[in-house]
This record gives C-alpha cells, sequence and structure tokens, in this order.
C-alpha cells in the first residue's frame, strides 16, 4: 500500500475508514450504542491500534512533523503493553527512581516484545541519567 | 511633602496594588535579551549536534541533549542558522511570505537563536505574526470548570453551559483531589449534553491525570509540565525521557494531550541559571517539539505574576506564545490566571492573543465567578461574558465563544445536571436530589448549592473509579434515557480509534466535524485572507438582548 498523505488521506475516519480497525478487529461503524448494549462491543474495542497509530505517522510525515511522526510510531509499539506495565515504566524513568542496570533490563523487556524504539529511547536515557546523576542513589 | 491631590487619586487606583520589579538578570528576572543568554550557534558531524548555543555536546546537559538529538530538524539547521535573525523577524511579519517557508526556518534553528529573532519584533508585529503563525484555521477558546466544594452537580450545569456557549475545551481540577473521578465524570457528561463536541480534562499530578485518561473520563490532557534548567526539571520530578515516554503512552491509547511551560517558572521554582525567561520558555518548546507533541499549553500561564512584574512583560508572553507556533506547535495561550487588580490592564493582556487569534485564546476562561476557579482564578470570569462579548462586537474579532440565551443556559444546565443525577443513580453513586438539580441549575456559585456529604462522596468516588469506565457512562446514560448524550459520550470514545484528533489543534466544530492544522489549516497571507468570520458567526455574535433596533430608536 502506498503510504498515506495528509492531502488526500486525512481525517483517516472521513476519508479512509475502510483501514481503520480497533486491535481486536472490529470496524469503526461496528462500535454503536447496540452493539454495546448488546454486548458485542466492550471498552477494549475503543481503542487504537499498531496500524491506525502507523497511518497517523505517515500523515504526520507527509505534513512535515517527523517528531511527531516518531512519537506516534512509539505510541503504535506501546500498544499491546497494560496500562500498569507503561505507568510502572513511566514511573522507572522519573529522577531517582532507577539504577541503570534496572533501566537497561526495562529496554530488553522493551525489546523482547517488539518495542525497538521505546528500548533505544530507554538505553539513551540510562546513559544520560548517569552522565546527569539521575539514577537512583545519585540524589 | 505636601501632597498633590492628584497623585493621591492615583495611588488608590487598582493598578497600584500590583506588584513590580525591577530586572535582575543574575537571578533569571528579566523577559528578554539577558545579557547571560547564549549566542545561537549549531556544528554538525554526521548528522549529530556537536555544538549547539555555545555549548560543546560534552557538556550538554539532558535537556540540551534531548534538543540537539530530537527537536531540531537538522537537515536545514545550517542553511537556516546562517539567516539573519532580523531578516527572519522581517519575513514574520510579511504577508507575502508563507507560514510553511517560515517553519523551513523556525523548526531548524537552535532556542537561543528563536529567542534572538524575537527580540526584533514590537508587540503589533508579534502580533502581526501570531496572526500568521496560529496553526489551526479558526481560533478557539477553553473554559475552566471548577469549584470550591468540589460539587460535581454545579460541574455538570457548568460544563453543559460552556458547551453552549461555544468552548471547544473544557478543563477541571480539584479542590479536593480524592474528588478527581467526580469531576472528571460531571465534565463528560455535563459537558456532552448538547449537541456539540467538547473536548474535557482533568489537570491532576502526571500518572493519576493519565489513568483519567485510560478510564476514559476525560478525553485529552494539558497538565504535562516541562522547564527549561535540568535543575527545575528534576524538581518537577521528570527528566525529558520520561515526560517523552509519557507522551507516547496518551498516544498509545489514542488521546490529545499537549505539554505546559511558560516564562516565570524557572524562576518561581528557583533555578534559572541567569538565563532570561524567553530563553529558557525557548528549551521547553523544543523539547516539546523533540517529545512529538502536538502543542503546548503556555503563555506563563500561572507564573504570570513573574514576567507580569518586570518591563516588557506582555510582550514576552505574546513572544512565547508566538515562539510555540513557529515550531508548528498548538497553542492554548494562557490568560488563565489572575495577576492584576487593574481591568484595563488584563484586558490588555487578553488583546494579545485575541486581536490576532490563537488556538485557544485563553486556557482557560473561567466559566464560574473566580472565587470558585480552583487554578487560583483566571484572568477573566462568568462576570466578564458579556464584556468579552461586545468586545468582540466593537472589533469584529472572534474570541471564540457567542451570546446564548437566558432560557437557553438555564434549559442545558438542567439537562447537565439532570443527566448527572441519574448516572449517579445507575452506579449507585451519594444521591443527586432533585433540590441539587434546581440549585445548580439557577445558581451562581457553589455558595448556591446544599452542602454535599464529602465523606461519603470520596469513598464513592474511589469505588467508581475502580470499577468503571467511560465506556459504562455510555451505558448508564442510555439506560437512563439519556441516548443523546450516551451516543455523544460513546463517540468521544470513538475518536480515540482513529487518533485523528491526535495531530496538531484539532477540535470539534458544531456540525462535529474534526477541525485541525492537518484538514483546516491557517493559510494567512494578508487581508482577505486566513479566517474570516463568517456571516451567519457573525449574525450570532452581536446578537444581545439590550441592543437597541431601529424601532426603540
Amino acid at each position: 500500500m502506498d503510504r498515506l498523505h495528509v492531502k488526500k488521506d486525512y481525517p483517516l475516519a472521513d476519508k479512509r475508514p475502510e483501514l481503520i480497525l480497533t486491535p481486536t478487529g472490529k470496524k469503526i461503524d461496528q462500535i454503536t450504542m447496540e452493539q454495546v448494549l448488546e454486548g458485542n462491543v466492550t471498552i477494549d474495542d475503543c481503542r487504537i491500534s499498531d496500524r491506525t497509530l502507523e497511518y497517523q505517522a505517515q500523515i504526520s510525515e507527509s505534513a512535515g512533523n517527523r517528531q511527531m511522526a516518531a512519537n506516534l510510531r512509539r505510541a503504535a509499539e506501546l500498544t499491546t503493553f497494560s496500562d500498569e506495565r507503561v505507568l510502572e515504566i513511566y514511573g522507572a524513568l522519573r529522577p531517582f527512581r532507577s539504577t541503570k542496570e534496572e533501566l537497561l533490563k526495562i529496554a530488553e523487556e522493551l525489546e523482547a516484545k517488539g518495542a525497538v524504539l521505546n528500548a533505544a529511547f530507554v538505553r539513551q536515557a540510562s546513559e544520560v541519567y548517569q552522565k546527569r546523576k539521575k539514577l537512583k542513589g545519585d540524589k | 511633602m505636601k501632597r498633590s491631590k492628584r497623585f493621591e487619586v492615583l495611588e488608590k487606583r487598582p493598578i497600584n496594588l500590583d506588584g513590580f520589579s525591577e530586572e535582575w538578570a543574575e537571578v533569571g528576572l528579566i523577559a528578554m535579551e539577558s545579557e547571560y543568554d547564549p549566542e545561537p550557534s549549531i556544528e554538525i558531524q554526521s548528522g549529530v549536534v556537536m555544538e549547539m548555543d555555545g555549548k560543546r555536546r560534552e557538556a550538554f546537559d539532558s535537556i540540551d541533549l534531548f534538543i540537539a538529538d530530537y527537536g531540531i530538524n537538522l537537515d536545514n539547521a545550517e542553511a537556516a542558522m546562517k539567516t539573519d535573525t532580523l531578516q527572519i523577524a522581517r519575513m514574520l511579519v510579511d504577508v507575502n511570505v508563507s507560514r510553511d517557508e517560515i517553519l523551513k526556518i523556525t523548526t531548524a534553528i537552535t532556542p537561543a537563536k528563536i529567542t534572538k529573532v524575537m527580540s526584533h519584533l514590537n508587540v503589533v508585529e508579534i502580533m502581526m505574526a501570531q496572526m500568521k503563525m496560529r496553526a489551526r484555521r479558526r481560533p478557539s477558546n477553553q473554559a475552566h470548570i471548577t469549584n470550591l466544594e468540589d460539587n460535581p452537580v454545579l460541574m455538570a450545569a457548568d460544563a453543559a453551559e460552556a458547551a453552549l456557549r461555544g468552548f471547544s475545551e473544557i478543563e477541571t481540577t480539584t479542590a479536593v483531589s480524592r474528588y478527581a473521578p467526580f469531576n472528571a465524570l460531571a465534565l463528560l457528561v455535563g459537558g456532552l449534553c448538547g449537541k456539540r463536541r467538547i473536548l474535557s480534562q482533568c489537570s491532576l499530578e502526571e500518572a493519576l491525570e493519565l489513568k483519567m485518561g485510560m478510564k476514559g473520563l476525560t478525553s485529552y490532557a494539558e497538565t504535562v509540565s516541562v522547564y527549561g534548567t535540568e535543575a527545575v526539571m528534576t524538581d518537577g520530578d521528570d527528566t525529558p525521557w520520561s515526560k517523552g515516554f509519557l507522551a507516547s503512552i496518551y498516544a498509545s491509547r489514542g488521546m490529545k494531550m499537549r505539554f505546559t511551560s511558560g516564562t516565570g517558572a524557572e524562576v518561581l521554582m528557583g533555578n534559572t541559571e541567569k538565563k532570561s525567561m524567553l530563553y529558557l520558555e525557548a528549551r521547553c518548546l523544543f523539547l516539546t517539539k523533540g517529545c512529538g507533541v502536538q502543542g503546548t499549553q503556555n503563555g506563563s500561564v500561572s507564573c504570570i505574576g513573574i514576567p507580569g512584574a518586570v518591563p516588557g512583560g506582555f510582550r514576552v508572553i505574546a513572544a512565547e506564545n508566538l515562539m510555540a507556533s513557529m515550531l508548528n506547535l498548538e497553542v492554548a495561550s494562557g490568560n488563565d490566571q489572575t495577576f492584576t487588580h487593574s481591568d484595563m490592564r488584563r484586558m490588555s493582556k487578553v488583546f494579545m492573543q485575541l486581536l490576532p487569534g490563537t488556538d485557544f485564546i485563553s486556557s482557560g476562561y473561567s466559566a464560574m465567578p473566580n472565587y470558585d476557579d480552583m487554578f487560583a482564578g483566571s484572568n477573566t470570569d462568568c462576570d466578564d461574558y458579556d464584556d468579552w462579548y461586545i468586545l468582540q462586537r466593537d472589533m469584529r474579532v472572534d474570541g471564540g465563544i457567542l451570546p446564548i440565551r437566558e432560557e437557553d443556559a438555564i434549559g442545558i444546565r438542567n439537562k447537565g445536571a439532570k443527566a448527572l443525577q441519574a448516572v449517579f443513580q445507575y452506579f449507585d453513586l451519594p444521591e443527586i436530589t432533585e433540590a441539587e438539580v434546581e440549585e445548580a441549575t439557577y445558581a451562581y456559585s457553589s455558595y448556591d448549592m446544599p452542602k454535599r456529604n464529602m465523606v461519603e462522596d470520596l469513598k464513592a468516588a474511589e469505588r467508581f473509579l475502580a470499577g468503571n469506565t467511560g465506556f459504562d457512562v455510555a451505558k448508564a446514560l442510555w439506560e437512563k434515557g439519556f441516548q443523546d448524550v450516551s451516543e455523544n459520550v460513546l463517540d468521544m470514545l470513538k475518536q480515540r480509534i482513529t487518533g485523528d484528533y491526535l495531530h496538531t489543534a484539532a477540535i470539534f466544530d458544531e456540525e462535529f466535524k474534526l477541525e485541525s492544522a492537518l484538514n483546516d489549516p491557517n493559510l494567512y497571507e494578508g487581508p482577505g485572507t486566513g479566517y474570516q468570520i463568517s456571516e451567519e458567526r457573525w449574525s450570532k455574535m452581536i446578537q444581545k438582548e439590550n441592543i437597541l433596533g431601529p424601532s426603540a430608536l
């Protein structure tokens, strides 16, 4: 498939609705109150998929915003992690929370689940935190 | 000395109750152009920034490094850095130079360079540039919805009225933080009672704010603070990497978010590294850009007392809003904190964003009397609505909201309060009585509301958050007969499936249509271009019940 472009494909909901699938495989027009009341749609259907985030990253790129595209690609990788786990990793990245080894372990975990961009991001953080004294015990 | 009677009168004017201070560059108490600000420079080797603004890579702190590695478009950096700052300033006010052309330069320069560009502009030029550089075609506005008692019924009614007035976003926070789930719920239900999609948020500590979003009780986040020095960033309990990761979490849940920063924050928090307020804000904005976040709430925000006290304070605040637009960020431009006793002064401050138009002129406008504003009061509150409307009418300027009729306000407030009453009933939360609904419908402030049992409310709020999501709220509304509100709540949840509203400056218009910088960009290129108020909108903007028609005249 050609890469998406802001001029012809955005907003996706109007211009390319056929591309949007929830992580549970549902189409956007299947998410209705009728379906909710019949129990066929749950909160897990109201989430963005990694593929949709990749499409939105392409839209960003075509609009000249490479930083947002990078953020959306990191986000795509995080869709498979639980709310609890991403909150924990956020906490671990705050100053003085983690040793370098702990951060590297998180990077390994991310990488093992395919989150290679986030793994690199956390590895870089571990280097910077060491140099700038933001690791556990540095306070 | 024998006193002059005129000086004695002047002394008692409201303006003289304000606090002012001299510049003091050594502690960073200087708006811009500090002698301690660095000279712009960049050196790139094999795609890596080896020097930025006079500092070698090995001496970079965490913010320098993040900006150098993520925040600057290096492809064009060497050429852009060679462009004279005066020339860039002139391009900003030249209607023959397009926004896109300017962005190619301004996203490829350094914090010191963009700060220098600002030093060439006077306030009218800043406003001209802001009119051109704003990301979204149509300016809009945001409201605060809070109250002293965290009374959820009043909040739902206030949210409903704010949506009717045309605010595109509503923001709440708490007096008592454990009330947060109910505050978020009240805005969600009240805000979506009418015929438009309104975005709502609940400003809390970072992790808790995220949780509210994950639960679908809010639809965006804003209180994600960044700072311009490493020491203050650390005091704020974050690093560029933790904030960058947080930004990705929001996007991974399909939720809109913006960062927040502003001049004066580093002065207040006691570590400026002797740099000017504007230079530190430039660092915040490049950091925001580097995280790939779509926008910022800036313009000194809650720190306005600091730049507001020094010479050139309003100018620097307008300049920082403009800098954000020059990085192609959505701007929610402050005007959200009480800072002066002078009405002349507070409206003059608003004009600098109202006249050119920003993505959100206030962030936000207090929809209640200021004593109920738990963000410590806003620059304008519900008592100022008619002044705001008449100023829009006087100047043919769109400040994002429209006059409404009293009976319509009463009607929608009642619906908001009733819808929340029904949701509380459905989830077996502490009862909302008919008397509370009635008071919230007609109330001026929280003083009019019957007291609730706070202990019971707080216990219930915790229980509610543990077991339910926005999805359950949609179900509750449906089963209680509020099908239209239910559809709206589901509709907002569906937005996070498509991700269209993750992009720069996204809001929804009256017809439920998405408007963002991508599908409805600001293309101002001089008179007759860019945002034009439609005749239909103008006819609504000039309506007021006390305006005389020909027969009365």
